[in-house]
């Protein structure tokens, strides 16, 4: 008894903390999920909300070797590509994470949407009827969590990127399916474009503030708290991406029977090779961006029933330990700036991986001379190449393992 | 708040033991200069800089004194003041923030248990005490962040002080006293701030004592 009596303010507290996620309840940001299932899924279907990182081919037309949007493709994905139709196929090349986690489980997967420039046809792997049920991989380059304007999307004519938001993903897909199911494995990882957005916001003003300063239109105290409220807004509208993920997450997937939902954080752009022309004082702000949006995603899914990969933990430690993961260059992009250019016909400036093909040998290959798509981690300036996305699904086979989930 | 019950507990005893006196009761008003010499352990949260510190200031208010005592010597005093607005600065590498970037109003009630030297009667009367002190932080407000929050402190509190009378009822005192006070301060807006700050407030106060 007197055992029992000394205990059970302990047992109490145990149990308020695991009520609310545990952590410091006056601190937000500090509490966890809870409620998650912890048994194994009998999984039909891999189901990913997201941007470019989770996408599997949605603007495969912009790459279309006839150039009239058709197949073949010389891209379509964010990383190394392969040639394809389009169709899923068996070839580890251009093979990206959504696409290996669901290879794994023996589930096929297509994009819920294809096209560009305005055009686009929902679930076209449902031509074949036997793969009506796969086009759950929602994820597109360049879509934000709720601006349907993502980056890459001509907000004025509605050419370009499609960028449909995580928010009207996730709809499309109540629309298409009615609900979630158990056999669902769920992946949300959405943030990384608002993210890009927000930053180029805030070098926009950083550069003027910078220039203001120069010309002594501010002292030094000046500049300084108008960079501070720069950050500060950018940080802001990253808090609010959060919590309208967060928010969609909890009223349009576990409230509509979403059971085995994994959410990601997301990783330190400060870490890709985008962030290496940057000014060391303006990475540190980069950084935070990402640390914000994931402080406020952890607050807003304290006591939920989901399960955080923590790719910002799990990224920086791909940073600083390549060689653990099989890579030799964590810094140099694989393709090739000037080749995706030519390849484009001088449309494509960036190097985006979207056009970069990786094919030995073939005239529109697009990789730098020398780079190897297994043991180069980056496409280019932020996407990874199939080894990079082979080492995420590897990663992400083992948080699934680790939730007991697979 | 174990130590607040003690005292009371202390407090209930000794009227009991000692019963009423002729003229042990003494109240006092009077003005006090609440000075911090506030350190913090550094401010930390995501996109502060490193270096990031801020400084609480000085405040200065009304008190409000009861004392009771249970012999010539000893008494129980309970100290309130009107709460002050204390604000704090930005400094470190975050000066450029300025002067004003968190303000409360601090309600601090204090017991002491005072020991008074010499006797009733003398004219001089100096007197030492050790209490606890209790600090609550309301109207906490930051232009950095749209909620904050300042934790309750409950620390010891020391005074040394001296009445002199001018009568046989009424007096001057003049007192100061040390506190500790510690608070934790969560500042959520875009990001969420956290530090602790030691307030090491010494305040000096003075004004009337009536005793009856």
């Amino acid at each position: 008894m007197r055992a029992f009596r000394s205990l059970s303010p302990w047992v109490f507290s145990a149990l308020l903390l695991a009520a609310c996620g545990g952590g410091d309840p006056s601190v937000p940001g500090t509490g966890s999920p809870s409620g998650a299932p912890t048994t194994k899924g009998s999984f039909t279907a891999v189901v990913s909300f997201g941007d470019s990182l989770s996408d599997i081919g949605a603007y495969a037309p912009a790459t279309s070797l006839a150039g009239n949007g058709s197949a073949p493709y010389f891209g379509g994905k964010f990383t190394t590509n392969e040639t394809s139709t389009g169709a899923p196929d068996a070839n580890p090349l251009g093979k990206v994470r959504v696409e290996n986690v669901a290879a794994s489980l023996g589930i096929v997967v297509t994009p819920a949407e294809v096209g560009f420039d305005g055009v686009s046809v929902k679930c076209p792997a449902a031509a074949v009827p036997a793969l009506a049920g796969t086009c759950t991989a929602y994820g597109q380059g360049g879509s934000r969590v709720t601006d349907p304007n993502g980056i890459g999307h001509n907000p004025v004519n509605g050419k370009g990127a499609l960028t449909v938001p995580v928010v009207t993903q996730i709809a499309n897909h109540l629309a298409r399916f009615t609900s979630f199911k158990d056999t669902d494995l769920i992946f949300v990882w959405g943030g990384s474009n608002d993210l890009l957005t927000q930053f180029g916001i805030f070098l926009a003003a950083a550069a003027q503030i910078q220039a203001d300063a120069a010309a002594g239109k501010l002292t030094a105290d000046q500049a300084n708290q108008a960079l501070f409220a720069a950050q500060t807004t950018a940080q802001a509208a990253m808090k609010v991406a959060a919590q309208e993920l967060v928010t969609d997450i909890r009223t349009q997937i576990l409230a509509k029977g979403g059971k085995y939902v994994a959410v990601m954080t997301l990783g330190d752009a400060a870490g890709t090779p985008s962030a290496q022309p940057l000014p060391v004082a303006l990475k540190p702000v980069l950084t935070s961006l990402s640390q914000i949006f994931n402080l406020w995603l952890r607050d807003g899914l304290a006591g939920q029933s989901v399960q955080i990969i923590d790719t910002f933990t799990l990224f920086s430690d791909i940073s600083a330990n390549p060689a653990k993961y099989g890579f030799l260059n964590i810094t140099t992009p694989a393709c090739d700036i000037a080749k995706i250019s030519a390849v484009t016909g001088g449309a494509v400036t960036t190097g985006s991986s979207l056009f970069c093909n990786a094919t030995p040998g073939a005239p529109y290959n697009g990789l730098t001379a020398g780079a190897d798509v297994t043991t180069w981690f980056f496409a280019d300036d932020v996407h990874p190449t199939t080894g990079g996305h082979k080492a995420w699904s590897d990663i992400f086979t083992a948080q699934l393992k680790s939730f007991g989930w697979i | 708040m174990k130590t607040i019950s003690s005292l009371a507990l202390a407090a209930a005893l000794a009227l009991s033991a000692f019963g009423a006196q002729a003229q042990d009761n003494v109240v006092k008003v009077g003005v006090t200069r609440y000075t911090t010499h506030s350190k913090t352990n550094g401010v930390s949260g995501i996109g502060v800089p490193p270096g990031a510190d801020a400084e609480t200031g000085d405040a200065t208010t009304v008190i409000f004194v009861y004392e009771r005592l249970f012999t010539p010597q000893v008494g129980l005093e309970f100290v309130l003041g009107i709460p002050p607005t204390i604000k704090a600065k930005a400094t470190g590498s975050v000066a450029f923030l300025g002067d004003n970037v968190l303000s409360a109003k601090n309600l601090a009630p204090t017991l002491f248990l005072n020991y008074h030297f010499f006797a009733p009667g003398d004219t001089l009367r100096p007197y030492i005490g050790a209490g606890i002190n209790y600090t609550k932080f309301t109207n906490v407000k930051s232009s950095l962040a749209s909620d904050v929050k300042l934790g309750d402190s409950t620390g010891l509190a020391l005074q040394a002080g001296i009445n002199y009378a001018i009568t046989k009822d009424l007096g001057l005192f003049a007192s100061v006293a040390k506190l500790d006070v510690k608070s934790k301060l969560v500042a959520s807006g875009a990001s969420v701030l956290t530090t602790t700050i030691d307030f090491r407030p010494i305040v000096y106060s003075a004004g009337l004592s009536y005793q009856f």
